[in-house]
């Protein structure tokens, strides 16, 4: 038999089918008219030659039905058959057909937009060559409390020795000035070794990486990204070799490297040779001095445990050499991957996944259970399929069908949830994770829509098929008058109320989740960050790199007064950092202290302008702000916070002492402390304040720092045209960038937060809604089955008031139970995610009081109707209908 | 089912697709109820076909490329299928031919049979 071509003709049939079959009509048709003239001929009556002519031609349907099953494939056509029925059936029971697909669309939309999230920030590779291989070392200092912290030149010679690493290569983001066109820029840019880029496993596009002499002879040449390419050469081959003008230093173009590429920051433009800092004679020659970051390969076969052990090893084998302070510093390894995206995001962002996950589960316990009970009502209809001759497989063939209908639309549906969902997360903040774009953009991802659609299959057919297990346990009596019998929607019930009380169980653990969360964040939300951040606007500004230090008072001095005299600004101040990004450990010695013994304390350093506490609104303590007396040639005074006060003076007045760097015999200078301000949360409103020091600006004159406006404006965002403007009238080449208000800064912090808690809330709200559902329609149709048994119990004198309580303790002893086993797992889960809390013990009472409250409240109500109609059952009415 | 009389026989299951190549291969082009038709007149009305159940197999000797089919006019103008054998359908009839004969020649050898030959043979 020659089957392709059959095959072939089969596949043809498929498409062709509805021409076939008129075909086929038009050929009954003439045949059968033909035989009828026939018959005519032969003297026969038109009736009869009618008649006899349809008898000779035989069975016109079966006929027709084998006609079809050679046509194309008999299982297709009969499965045609079964999505017609199931179709039919389906849009016969629309409440049910609408109430199962959106369940499932909802939780099937969720789950594929966190995924989408999870695979772009967790799971989609950084843009190096085998990432898994990349390893972050840190130095590490349990008696400094220094987990990750950066390293001296010196310390990274010596940990070359490792043999656990194909290479070692340093590097130090920096912001450089890029000046082009009589303008300049700033751009973040970093310091790297000649085999960083081989470390990581990236090849330039275009040109070279820098060699080991060039970096020796601190050669100024430099790698540019793709986006810079784009931006200054318009992506012509001209770029290498090309000038460009960096910290008012020529450096030559030499590379370009690949699109999509970033190392350290995301943003980084240049790349050049780590030799090429003003101070790198101290960097590389004093120990001491920690100032790099350091990322290794590692070796083939060698695991990261291996070459922790090796490099502790190491780093024990240095403490000969080192003076009694630095000694006992370990090394910290870390994958490249966790560096990028930090543990607690990687948390928060799989404890979603978790959450979304509950979600799907509690939905398809829903659809199961849903399914069950119109398994039950259709129980006379499978057993007249049944005795018509429709096998058992056929019918479970047929519940499959259907299953899968509601699947697909689920699926459907759930797709374009997920993309609507994805398209609003792209439009919120991409800071929103707590991460930058472009690892902070999510795209709807196309393996993860195939996994969510299997998914929606794989829930549709285990939902589907639940009735059909229990069709098949018991027999199909169509003689049963109702066609319900009592003991199969007993079993079906008791199977229903399990997914029940599992539907509580895992809606307490979202929704006590979700309470501490959103209590956390309450909590992160009220607590005083020191600011006035109201119609106050800051922007980040540079002095000319050109500027020798001693003029740079002059350049701020000029520059705050023209600010300060534009209309609608009130104050105008500086500093040298507006939000902290590292503190140091310094060692400090208070004049008092009569034994001159230094203390070590971790603090951060800046430098102000004498309006910049009244421009973020900050309030003095005690003492008083810097004034015009504090220049250069005054005493060195400083302002300090109360957290460092209380810390070098815990009993006293800390305005009038002195304090200085470094032991008492050092040859610093003595700080008189002039003022005491409110402690700032510089670092987010979750981070206890450290102690920190302000000196004067025109002291200490920085390199750049934040320009603070606090304007008469309610939209501060306005005046900074006018600041602009204002900067270039003094020096064109003062590089400004990002302008932001402090109230969307200080916003920001709490940004992720409000992102998780947000989403939290909102699948616990789901799992709230889909659990009362749940509850409600199983009481309904236990009350619905039961109508005959509540008849008899009033018949012997039940009071209605009893009816009443017993179906709402059915449904309050579900709950109970659900919330009794979901407590036992929630409370370890908030111990668990204690690290995304926020001034709340992880067993928080009241998210739990809430949580329990709230489900215990909507079995009430979910329970309340049933009850009530259970309640209003006539049992006269009652007996004589069943 | 009825039979229309005790002296037609059944078409045989199998049959049928020898007498379609046949009658088409001698009689050219012909229309489903042409086909019938011939069948039982070559038949004497001996063959009785439940006529219906020619185009189910019709549909699996076209889609085997035995025949091909090609919508026409029929004599009375009205719109008609006019079947008509292929060059692989003839190859087919030739070996359906062939095992129709040795079948038919085994089952007359059978019929011919005389049981005292056999017996003969035996001893």
């Amino acid at each position: 038999m020659s089957w392709p071509r059959v095959l072939v003709a089969r596949l043809r049939g498929l498409i062709g089918r509805g021409g076939h079959e008129r075909g086929l009509e038009q050929e009954i048709q003439l045949h059968i008219d033909l035989l009828t003239e026939a018959n005519l001929q032969s003297g026969m009556s038109p009736e009869a030659a009618r008649s006899a002519a349809l008898r000779s031609f035989g069975a016109v349907e079966p006929m027709k039905e084998q006609y079809r099953t050679h046509l194309t494939f008999a299982a297709l056509s009969t499965l045609a058959q079964d999505l017609r029925y199931a179709l039919r059936t389906l849009r016969k029971s629309a409440g049910f057909t609408m109430a199962a697909v959106a369940t499932l669309a909802v939780a099937i939309g969720a789950n594929t937009a966190v995924l989408s999230a999870v695979n772009s920030v967790l799971l989609r590779p950084l843009p190096y060559h085998d990432t898994e291989r990349l390893v972050m070392l840190w130095t590490e200092s349990p008696s400094e409390n220094l987990r990750e912290g950066r390293t001296g030149y010196w310390n990274i010679e010596a940990w070359r020795q490792s043999r656990s690493f194909t290479g070692l290569a340093v590097f130090d983001g920096v912001s450089l000035t890029l000046t082009a066109a009589g303008r300049a820029e700033r751009i973040a840019a970093a310091r790297i070794s000649p085999n960083f880029l081989s470390v990581l496993g990236v090849a330039p596009a275009a040109g070279r990486m820098f060699t080991d002499q060039e970096a020796g002879q601190r050669n100024r040449v430099a790698l540019i990204s793709h986006a810079f390419w784009q931006k200054h050469f318009a992506g012509s081959p001209d770029a290498l070799g090309a000038q460009i003008e960096v910290d008012g230093v020529r450096s030559q173009v030499i590379g370009i490297l690949p699109a999509g590429f970033h190392f350290p920051r995301l943003d980084a433009q240049i790349w050049e040779p780590h030799t090429l800092f003003p101070d790198w004679d101290s960097r590389r020659a004093v120990r001491g001095v920690d100032t790099w970051s350091v990322v290794g390969r590692l070796r083939p076969g060698i695991s990261l445990p291996e070459a922790q052990s090796e490099m502790t090893a190491i780093a024990r084998g240095l403490d000969e050499h080192l003076p009694p302070a630095e000694r006992n510093r370990g090394v910290t390894l870390m994958p490249l991957s966790l560096h990028v995206v930090g543990p607690r995001a990687r948390f928060a962002l799989w404890m979603l996944a978790a959450a979304v996950f509950c979600v799907l589960l509690i939905a398809a316990t829903n659809v199961a259970s849903l399914t069950l009970a119109r398994g039950i009502s259709r129980t006379r209809e499978f057993a007249i399929r049944a005795a018509l001759g429709a096998s058992s497989f056929r019918i479970i063939r047929q519940l499959t069908v259907e299953s899968t209908v509601i699947a697909v639309m689920a699926g459907a549906a759930g797709s374009l949830l997920a993309w609507v969902a994805i398209r609003l997360l792209g439009s919120l903040d991409p800071d929103i994770l707590g991460l930058p774009p472009p690892l902070g953009a999510i795209s709807l991802d196309g393996t993860v829509l195939g996994i969510a659609l299997a998914l929606s299959l794989c829930i549709g057919w285990l939902a589907g098929l639940a009735p059909a297990t229990i069709l098949r346990r018991r027999n199909l009596d169509l003689s049963s008058d109702s066609g319900r019998s009592i003991a199969g929607s007993a079993a079906t019930q008791r199977l229903r109320r399990t997914l029940v009380v599992g539907e509580f169980a895992l809606a307490i653990v979202l929704l006590f989740s979700a309470g501490l969360l959103l209590r956390s964040w309450r909590n992160a939300e009220g607590v005083e960050s020191g600011f006035q951040p109201q119609r106050v606007v800051s922007l980040e500004l540079h002095t000319p790199f050109q500027l020798p230090p001693q003029q740079r008072s002059n350049f701020y001095d000029q520059l705050l007064q023209e600010v300060a005299s534009l209309p609608g600004v009130e104050k105008a101040g500086f500093t040298s950092d507006l939000f902290i990004t590292s503190t140091r450990e310094h060692l400090l010695t208070t004049e008092a202290d009569a034994r001159g013994l230094p203390q070590r304390v971790e603090l951060r350093r800046d430098e102000v302008s004498p309006d910049f506490f009244t421009a973020v609104g900050a309030p003095l303590l005690a003492g008083r702000f810097f004034n015009h007396t504090d220049g250069p040639e005054a005493p060195p005074v400083v302002i300090i916070n109360r957290a460092l006060a209380r810390r070098l003076w815990p009993s006293g007045d800390a305005v009038g002492r002195r304090f200085k760097f470094g032991p008492a015999d050092s040859g610093g200078p003595w700080f008189n402390v002039v003022g005491v301000v409110a402690d700032m949360r510089r670092q987010g409103a979750e981070r206890e304040p450290v102690p920190q020091i302000f000196e004067s600006l025109a002291q200490n004159p920085s390199g750049g720092g934040s320009l603070v406006v606090r304007t008469a404006l309610d939209d501060p965002l306005r005046i900074v045209p006018a600041i602009q403007a204002a900067v270039l009238r003094i020096d064109p080449l003062a590089p400004v960038s990002t302008a932001a208000t402090l109230e969307a800064q200080l916003a920001a912090f709490l940004l992720p937060r409000r992102f998780q808690t947000s989403l939290m809330a909102a699948f616990s709200a789901i799992a709230l809604l889909l659990a009362a559902v749940g509850i409600y329609g199983l009481i309904q149709y236990s009350v619905a089955t039961r109508t005959k048994e509540i008849g008899v119990r009033m018949a012997v004198g039940a009071q209605r008031a009893s009816i009443f309580r017993m179906i709402l303790g059915e449904g309050l002893k579900l709950a109970l139970t659900g919330l009794a086993l979901g407590v036992v797992v929630a409370i370890p889960i908030g111990r668990a995610s204690s690290s995304l809390l926020f001034g709340i013990s992880a067993s928080d009472p009241p998210s739990l009081a809430v949580g329990v409250f709230l489900l215990l409240g909507v079995s009430v109500l979910a329970s309340f109707w049933p009850a009530r109609r259970a309640m209003n059952i006539e049992p006269v009415a009652a007996l004589r209908n069943q | 089912m009825k039979r229309q009389g005790p002296d037609k026989a059944e078409v045989l299951q199998g049959t049928l697709i020898l007498l379609v190549l046949r009658t088409l291969d001698a009689l050219g082009p012909l229309h489903g109820y042409g086909i019938a038709r011939r069948i039982e007149q070559i038949s004497q009305d001996v063959l009785h076909l439940n006529q219906g159940t020619l185009y189910p197999a019709l549909l699996r000797m076209e889609q085997e490329g035995w025949i091909s089919s090609k919508w026409g006019a029929s004599d009375n103008n009205r719109k008609a299928r006019f079947y008509s054998i292929t060059a692989a359908g003839r190859q087919r009839l030739v070996r359906e031919t062939g095992e129709w004969k040795l079948m038919a020649s085994t089952i007359e050898r059978f019929l011919a049979f005389d049981p005292s030959t056999l017996a003969k043979e035996r001893e």
